[in-house]
């Protein structure tokens, strides 16, 4: 109903600008014809008359929303390799930056006056504020229609779907490994990580190639200021997830690290955070051992080898740690994916579109540019494996039993995520005690779930 | 009420136009172009003449600000009683966003800094301001050269400002104002952005070295307007350095300063980037304790998409601003009727 | 005589020393712009920071043009500034004379109007503020950011400030004289109010040059994007070019700091009413 005020209102004001003189000749009111429910939304994309459309051959010129464009090795490749086989296509790459790309997709899909037909979505707790507001159309029929095999995605579409739906299909998947830098460990006369160790082996490898010695100094391990470098690692065993409510399992996580800060194992979580130091600077220099990270890093640290940049040479993957009575595999992983919002008027094109790029054909142009695709199976390893620069032994790292999604949706998964992250921070900067950090995350999610 | 008159020649007229005869009309001077007999027919005449002139000197900038930004300010005023992400239909909810965000710890957190960091930050970067702007208007040598640096924090790279500022304030020992603590004060070494305690003295000290230059701009162009022959009439009087200042320049820049604390506490309230940039650190995650109202909005707003929340949370600002704004006019006022 | 040159030679050292430390204070964020600028990227935030870097990586300054259209971007901001500084100068100093100078209707509560929506964060309003402009087929168009820029509250409160110094027995005389309001305006206050004026030129330039989040949200189609988004976007989802960023940074100070020494010069001689009537 309310919608009704705000037409009333910008259309008196478009009155008033046009009385002034100064209103661009205005087309229909963009605010008045209030925005697609996602119902008819779904009604329309199955229609037959936009189906048509999109086999006709009739031209038809899809927007897509990216961040990105110009450094992302894969848009282009992607691009091409769908145009070529529908040359009536045109897909026309909009980038909204990268470090706002959220709050621009969100204003820009506001209203219903939006002209993009397919729109990139960068993490869970955006892609939930979407599917909140209604601007993403549900891909379940046409999923269904077209019998796609979600089963190839390893149960990651299960951990984005909200209530039954399925709102986007992945394209890219990035898992967390362990990296590490060989000349550290051959310096201390130590063996390399292995793909099966416990966090006992990890932390007791970590300090073993630790140096305090002024001048000389090498860090064991190196641990991003981000929540999931430490708290996640607690549910890699798969009993819980990081939404539950209660966070006493990530306790050991954060003793371990502690205990790591304290004896100069790994850098000081508060200088880290305000100098600003980059993960991929810290492992440039050549004085960091090991160090988890997602699977996007190594296209950069290829390259920094590559220029000369870095000051590594030699460097491994290998699996993430793993809790004791654990299968080694399991591990954390991040979605890139595409969705139509419901003001597309291509839903149909785009669709096609999109299921190029997330099934098979598009995985292997993602593989073929050194990325992970979110549609894996066994040639896809061996694929980005041939990058130049990769190191041979490492392959297997990228093999994976289990994956959980940093952030599964959830309703509430932003508001969770700045208490998680808010005691993250006091707990790493020594203001709180563990325990009294995670008696705050309890109290204040539980807050949140039980709203 | 003329609550925005400035000068005091127009606060007479006003007072004249508005007030029944007598009151404070003892130094009310008639205009030099009415003589008294014709006055009624001829001023009210010229007044709606004037009137008109006047709307057509405001016409130009005031229609494409009531169109493009007041009337979405009024907008989001309205959505501060609704509950709207955007896109869905809005819902009208009454108070229950002011409810809400009152019984929100963050919000609650991010009120109270954001009054404690103005409190400090206001008084301390007009005085230096004011005191750099009088520096750098003398007759110096190389005066272009030190003004255009004094502007410089203001101007360059925030990252590259808060870069140098994080070097310095370094929560380990190995930070240079550590050091000084340490090795010169004997004191304890502080931890800065890193800790709840000192974080919120940490941003300001860090506002009133970014801003002063901004507001040194001002007053320069302020002291300029400020005539010789006032300088020259207290010289005759025997008046020192000290009270010329005191009776001449500070009183004349009253309308600058008057503009410099308005402009300050606003933009005080609105302080955002340099938070998110010193406290946020490399994880961008802002603490309870360096919480400001408007991250909080931004929060609200682009995270959790709850706007009628932000809007709500921006009417509490507003309103805020707006009481200290009315003070400072009345402060301004009796300064004025001394 | 002589303990008075005394006295003028120790004021002097101090306000020397005074300015020459408060120099290094300001300076200090340039210096460390400039040698990041030539930096590698790994090297720029390691602790301690290397003040003197004997390999300086004088690429830095050729990449960001070939890296991005840096050129293309830098031209948009030339536009828009140039345009967006003409128009607030035009029209706020129009208005503030009305609000200075003028009598009229509903002038107090108009003026308070304007200055109270200053302290409105646009975060709240872009959402609506961007649909009606989309509605009005605004979206994606330079003229969206001229008119998000050119009507601020903020000239014309500081214009009006300004008036307010400026006597009203000059006008009065003029008034006299048989001038229109107009002439006032242009004969007699634009003159008197060149600080002001410098004043406003400098900082709507400065704001309108380092605007990032209008053009980010307004402006999606790439060859209509401005500098500091394209500085923004050296900034990727997994890495940042530090070095390329501080080196378009310094580029782009280059005409701030340009317009500030410029205009700063007009910030001497005060007005003397006497040389006025004279």
């Amino acid at each position: 109903m309310k919608k009704k005020l705000l037409s009333t209102l910008i259309a008196a004001s478009m009155v008033a600008a046009a009385l002034a003189g100064c209103a661009a000749p205005a087309p229909a009111p963009a605010a008045a014809p209030a925005a697609d429910t996602g119902a008819s939304a779904e009604a329309e994309a199955s229609e037959p008359s936009a189906e048509a459309a999109a086999d006709s051959g009739e031209a038809v010129t899809l927007k897509w929303a990216l961040w990105d464009k110009d450094t992302t090795v894969y848009y282009q490749p992607l691009v091409d390799a769908y145009t070529a086989a529908h040359p009536n296509v045109t897909i026309e790459m909009v980038d909204l930056g990268s470090t706002d790309y959220s709050t621009v997709l969100g204003t820009q899909l506001s209203g219903s006056g939006s002209d993009f037909d397919v729109v990139t979505i960068k993490d869970v707790p955006g892609y939930v504020t979407l599917v909140n507001k209604g601007v993403i159309e549900p891909l379940d029929e046409l999923i269904a229609r077209d019998g796609i095999d979600l089963s190839k995605f390893s149960g990651v579409t299960d951990q984005v779907t909200i209530d039954g739906k399925l709102y986007e299909l992945p394209f890219r998947s990035d898992i967390w490994v362990l990296f590490y830098n060989k000349a550290i460990f051959d310096n201390a006369g130590v063996d390399y990580p292995t793909n099966d160790m416990t966090w006992e082996q990890y932390d007791e490898l970590a300090r073993k190639i630790t140096d305090t010695t002024a001048g000389a100094r090498v860090y064991g391990a190196h641990y991003h200021t981000w929540r999931s470098t430490i708290q996640l690692d607690g549910i890699l065993d798969g009993k819980h997830t990081i939404v539950d409510g209660t966070y006493d399992f990530t306790k050991p996580y954060y003793d371990m690290v502690l205990s790591q800060q304290k004896d100069g194992v790994c850098m000081d979580y508060a200088t880290l955070k305000t100098q600003g130091l980059h993960y991929s600077a810290a492992f440039a220099q050549g004085n960091v051992g090991m160090l988890n990270m997602g699977s996007w890093f190594i296209a950069t640290l290829i390259n920094g080898i590559k220029t000369g940049e870095y000051n590594v040479s030699d460097w491994g993957m290998v699996k993430y740690p793993h809790a004791e009575g654990v299968e080694p595999g399991s591990t954390l992983s991040t979605i890139t994916a595409l969705s139509i919002p419901t003001s597309s008027a291509n839903k149909e094109a785009a669709w096609d579109f999109i299921k190029f790029v997330c099934t098979e054909e598009g995985a292997e142009v993602m593989a073929g540019t050194g990325n992970i695709p979110a549609m894996t199976n066994e040639s896809i390893v061996d694929i980005i494996a041939e990058m130049d620069g990769f190191p041979q032994d490492s392959k297997e790292a990228l093999i994976t039993s289990h994956t959980y999604l940093e952030m599964p949706a959830n309703e509430k998964s932003s508001e969770i995520e700045t208490v998680l992250n808010e005691q993250h921070d006091n707990i790493m900067n020594e203001i709180v005690s563990v325990d009294e950090g995670i008696a705050a995350m309890n109290e204040g999610v539980q807050a949140i779930l039980g709203q | 009420m003329p609550l925005l008159s400035q000068s005091r020649r127009e606060e007479d007229v006003s007072k004249a136009d508005r007030r029944p005869a007598g009151g404070q009309g003892a130094v009310y001077l008639p205009c030099p172009i009415e003589s008294e007999d014709n006055m009624n027919s001829a001023s009210i005449k010229r007044k709606r003449r004037q009137t008109l002139v006047a709307y057509s000197f405001i016409a130009p900038n005031f229609l494409g600000f009531a169109v493009f930004t007041l009337g979405p300010i009024i907008l989001a005023f309205i959505m501060a009683f609704t509950e709207w992400d955007g896109n869905n239909p809005m819902k009208f909810v009454g108070l229950l966003n002011f409810t809400s965000i009152f019984s929100d710890d963050r919000f609650l957190s991010s009120l109270r800094n954001t009054v404690v960091y103005s409190i400090f930050t206001v008084p301390f970067t007009l005085i230096a301001a004011l005191g750099l702007a009088i520096l750098l208007n003398q007759k110096i040598k190389g005066r272009t050269f030190f003004r255009t640096v004094t502007f410089f924090p203001y101007v360059a790279s925030l990252v590259a400002v808060a870069a140098v500022w994080n070097m310095l304030f370094t929560p380990s020992e190995e930070g240079l104002i550590n050091q000084l603590l340490i090795n010169v004060f004997h004191a304890e070494p502080l931890k800065w952005a890193a800790s709840p305690k000192t974080v919120m003295l940490t941003i300001v000290l860090f506002s009133i070295w970014k801003n002063m230059g901004y507001y040194m701009v001002i007053y320069l162009a302020g002291l300029q307007g400020i005539s010789e022959d006032l300088y020259e009439a207290a010289a005759l009087d025997g008046a020192g350095a000290w009270q010329r200042f005191w009776y001449v320049t500070l009183p004349q820049l009253k309308p600058t300063t008057f503009f410099v604390t308005i402009m300050l506490t606003i933009s005080c309230f609105k302080i955002y980037d340099i938070v998110y940039m010193l406290a946020g650190g490399s994880n961008g995650v802002v603490n309870k304790s360096a919480m400001v109202l408007v991250y909080y909005i931004y929060e609200e707003a682009f995270r959790n998409w709850k706007l009628g929340r932000a809007s709500a949370s921006a009417l509490v600002l507003f309103l805020i601003v707006l009481v200290i704004t009315l003070i400072q006019f009345k402060g301004e006022k009796n300064y004025a009727n001394d | 005589m002589e303990s008075k040159s005394q006295n003028r030679l120790i004021k002097n050292i101090i306000i020397y020393a005074l300015l020459i430390l408060l120099a290094v204070i300001m300076l200090v964020p340039f210096i460390w712009m400039i040698t990041a600028s030539l930096k590698m990227n790994k090297d720029i935030f390691v602790i301690p920071y290397q003040w003197w870097n004997p390999e300086p990586k004088w690429s830095n300054y050729l990449d960001i043009w070939t890296k991005i259209p840096l050129a293309k971007y830098a031209l948009n901001t030339v536009k828009l500034t140039i345009i967006v500084t003409i128009l607030q100068i035009v029209t706020s100093s129009f208005a503030a004379y009305a609000f200075a100078k003028l009598q009229f209707k509903g002038r107090d509560i108009l003026f308070l109007a304007y200055i109270a929506t200053i302290a409105v964060p646009w975060q709240v309003y872009m959402v609506p503020q961007f649909i009606f402009m989309r509605s009005l087929g605004l979206a994606d168009t330079h003229l969206a950011i001229i008119i998000l820029q050119a009507f601020s509250a903020f000239g014309v409160f500081l214009m009006r400030q300004f008036y307010e110094g400026i006597p009203d027995s000059l006008c009065e005389a003029a008034r006299i004289d048989g001038m229109s309001e107009y002439k006032i305006y242009a004969k007699i206050m634009l003159p008197l109010s060149k600080p002001a004026l410098s004043t406003l030129t400098i900082f709507t330039f400065v704001n309108t040059w380092n605007d990032f989040l209008g053009p980010l949200i307004y402006l999606t189609t790439d060859s209509k994007k401005t500098l500091q988004i394209g500085i923004k976007m050296f900034i990727s989802q997994y890495s940042a070019e530090y070095g390329l960023i501080m080196a378009a940074s310094v580029i782009s100070l280059i005409p701030v700091l340009i317009v500030f020494m410029a205009l700063q010069k007009y910030f001497v001689a005060g007005i003397t009413t006497g040389a006025v009537k004279g």
